[in-house]
């Protein structure tokens, strides 16, 4: 689904150059759920955003659904964005005095959808992440967790092929990053690809695939046995 | 239309997110504008045509037919009683006519205390050439001195607190005339067959009485009137048809560029019999000028409203300056919903919509604004320069003309910060 080869990204400016990511090859199937990780500055962040077109890279090439994005439009990149990527931010990125209807309404009207539809698939995620009765809710009002929930709803309403998130349970206490991971890994197993950054060891434990990068460079991707993360 | 709404409710959060910069934003452009706009009001009013369909067929027509040598002269602005004869010679104008303006007073009788009154001498041509409205009765039909008259409107109210007065007695400088008319609502703005020394600003008369009863009656200038010869301006009937005392403006139309080819030629011709006889001794400085130049001929185009004109247009581009840069701060504090939108679809022409819609609603307010304070500063014009006070109106189209002007500046001011907006990273702002 994801094809990554001899990917590169270099950060300029006057005086140095910095290589964020070097000859990055990676392959993540459809339905995968992998987690990214590695130390703060290598990176994770980086391959995340540019995986979700969020910013271009200097060198290699992208592949989503076998079709490569490189020099795609501003147009067409945000109808990739908008039909085929969901987002998941680590500080929620809701808009404060928009109600939790009209937030996970966003992607939706952009991709133009009717009214009647909209509502449709809103209420769908709103009854997945258990919010459905906080819908005329202002973020404000809710727990940092709720608020992520939404977030979350936000992403799969569009029903993408990929959730990128980025240290989802970052801004979380263990309960609610319990609660978010329970919820993600929900969304996994109904067929959705999902790729997340955490530091949290654990985390990546519960996800598939563990994808490691140091100092802009791929640097190992274990295959967790699902077994062992139940007796783990 | 669901967008649209939508896209308004977008800007109106906006709005309530930071309300003082936005205000502040709107009332520096509706300063800008309103102080620009209440200028060119006057502007726009006084560079009008009033007569659009007739101003380049309306001439007048000067010479230097003066009894002594000038060289380089520029015709005087005004005739001879005998010039104007000599002129009207022609029958090549479609119409003409002699004027000048004096005071008088009026009453309806000798009890009343008298009013005084602007009087138009002129001659019946007048009221075809100008497109003068009758309201009631009829103008003078040809150009013999009669004790007859016509009022305005507003003085006929004003006298009689009726129009339709015709047939009536008034006393005007107390000889008795008959009132054979009466003109409908009428303000040529600006006055331009007037347009020496700056009359053109001033209202039209309240009274129109024929020439030659002007002349018997030695009603002289109260504008403009000179003599070139040792003449008594008291004697208008008798010195003032034969002497060289100079107060008449005279105007033909000339409908074709082929009657004013020969109207030319036939000026040339004039002057050339003149030198003949010995009464054209300088060189010939013949003008034929176009109604809609003839406020420029007489340089007579205020200099204080053209100052401030440009005056008002620097402060309005400030204005502009200053309110783009609290739109770009504005903006920029709103980068990271802009920065979430393209993350979660949304393209640059969506955003760019989105953004013409928040100019819009910025417009409405300012176009409110920027009237209210025209309104204002035209009132405060009107108390400071009086005379000025005919050209405050607003029309359609100059409502039409703020407006657009209003929509451009919003423009202007949103435009820079937008494509900061559009263009900006994506990525640094939703990690924040």
């Amino acid at each position: 689904m994801i094809t990554l080869t001899n990917l590169g990204k270099v950060f300029r400016t006057e005086l140095i150059e910095t290589h964020a990511l070097r000859d990055v090859n990676l392959q993540v199937n459809e339905g995968e759920f992998a987690a990214l990780t590695g130390p703060s500055g290598s990176g994770k962040s980086t391959l995340l955003n540019i995986l979700g077109t969020l910013e271009s890279f200097d060198s290699g090439d992208y592949q989503l659904d076998g079709k490569s994005v490189k020099g795609l439009s501003d147009a067409a990149l945000s109808k990739l964005r908008n039909e085929k990527i969901g987002f998941i931010f680590q500080s929620f990125n809701l808009i404060k005095d928009f109600s939790i209807y009209d937030n996970i309404e966003l992607p939706l009207r952009y991709r133009g959808l009717k009214a009647a539809e909209r509502k449709q698939r809103i209420e769908r995620a709103l009854e997945l992440v258990g919010l459905h009765a906080r819908r005329d809710y202002l973020p404000g009002q809710l727990s940092g967790g709720q608020q992520q929930r939404v977030a979350i709803a936000r992403a799969i309403a569009g029903e993408p092929r990929i959730l990128l998130a980025d240290e989802p349970t970052g801004n979380l206490d263990s309960l609610m990053a319990r609660q978010v991971m329970e919820l993600l890994e929900q969304i996994n197993r109904q067929g959705c690809t999902i790729l997340m950054v955490t530091h949290d060891p654990d985390q990546a434990r519960r996800a598939g695939r563990n994808i490691q990068i140091i100092d802009g460079q791929l640097h190992d991707s274990t295959m967790y046995d699902p077994l062992a993360q139940h007796t783990a | 239309m669901e967008q649209l709404f939508y896209y308004l409710k977008v800007s109106w959060f906006s709005v309530k997110r930071a309300p003082l910069p936005y205000m502040l934003t709107v009332l520096i452009l509706s300063l800008g504008l309103g102080v620009f706009f209440s200028n060119a009001t006057f502007y726009y009013r006084i560079n009008s045509d009033p007569l659009p369909a007739k101003s380049d067929k309306l001439f007048f027509p000067m010479m230097l037919l003066v009894p002594y040598q000038c060289s380089n002269c520029k015709p005087p602005s005004v005739l001879s009683y005998s010039n104007v004869a000599k002129l009207n010679a022609s029958d090549i104008p479609s119409a003409k006519a002699a004027m000048y303006s004096a005071g008088g007073y009026l009453r309806l009788n000798a009890e009343q205390a008298p009013t005084p009154v602007t009087v138009r001498i002129t001659q019946r041509d007048f009221f075809s050439m100008f497109d003068v409205p009758l309201l009631h009765g009829s103008i003078w039909p040809d150009n013999q001195p009669r004790d007859e008259l016509l009022l305005s409107k507003a003085t006929a109210e004003k006298l009689f607190g009726r129009t339709d007065v015709t047939g009536q007695q008034v006393l005007l400088d107390d000889r008795l005339f008959t009132i054979i008319g009466v003109l409908d609502q009428w303000q040529m703005l600006p006055k331009l067959y007037d347009a020496f020394n700056r009359n053109y600003l001033n209202p039209t008369e309240d009274i129109y009485l024929p020439l030659e009863s002007g002349y018997d009656y030695n009603y002289l200038s109260n504008t403009n009137s000179s003599t070139f010869e040792d003449a008594d301006y008291r004697k208008l009937a008798t010195d003032g048809r034969t002497k060289a005392i100079h107060q008449l403006q005279y105007w033909v139309q000339l409908d074709t560029p082929a009657q004013q080819q020969a109207y030319r030629q036939f000026m040339a011709n004039l002057v050339a019999d003149e030198k003949a006889a010995g009464r054209h001794p300088s060189a010939e400085a013949n003008q034929l000028v176009m109604m809609r130049d003839i406020v420029s001929y007489f340089d007579g185009e205020s200099g204080d409203i053209k100052a401030f004109a440009i005056v008002t247009l620097l402060f309005l581009l400030v204005c502009v300056f200053n309110a783009s840069h609290l739109s770009l701060n504005r903006y920029l504090s709103n980068q990271y919903e802009f920065s979430l939108r393209r993350a979660l679809g949304a393209n640059r022409s969506q955003l760019q919509v989105q953004l013409l819609v928040d100019m819009g609603l910025m417009s409405t307010f300012t176009l409110a604004g920027a009237a209210i304070i025209a309104y204002g500063g035209i009132k405060l014009m009107n108390y400071l320069w009086p005379s000025n006070s005919l050209f405050a109106s607003w029309d359609l189209q100059l409502m039409l003309a703020l407006a657009a002007l209003t929509l451009l500046c919003s423009y202007l001011v949103t435009l820079y910060p937008s494509l900061r907006a559009s263009f900006g990273s994506l990525n640094k702002q939703l990690k924040e």
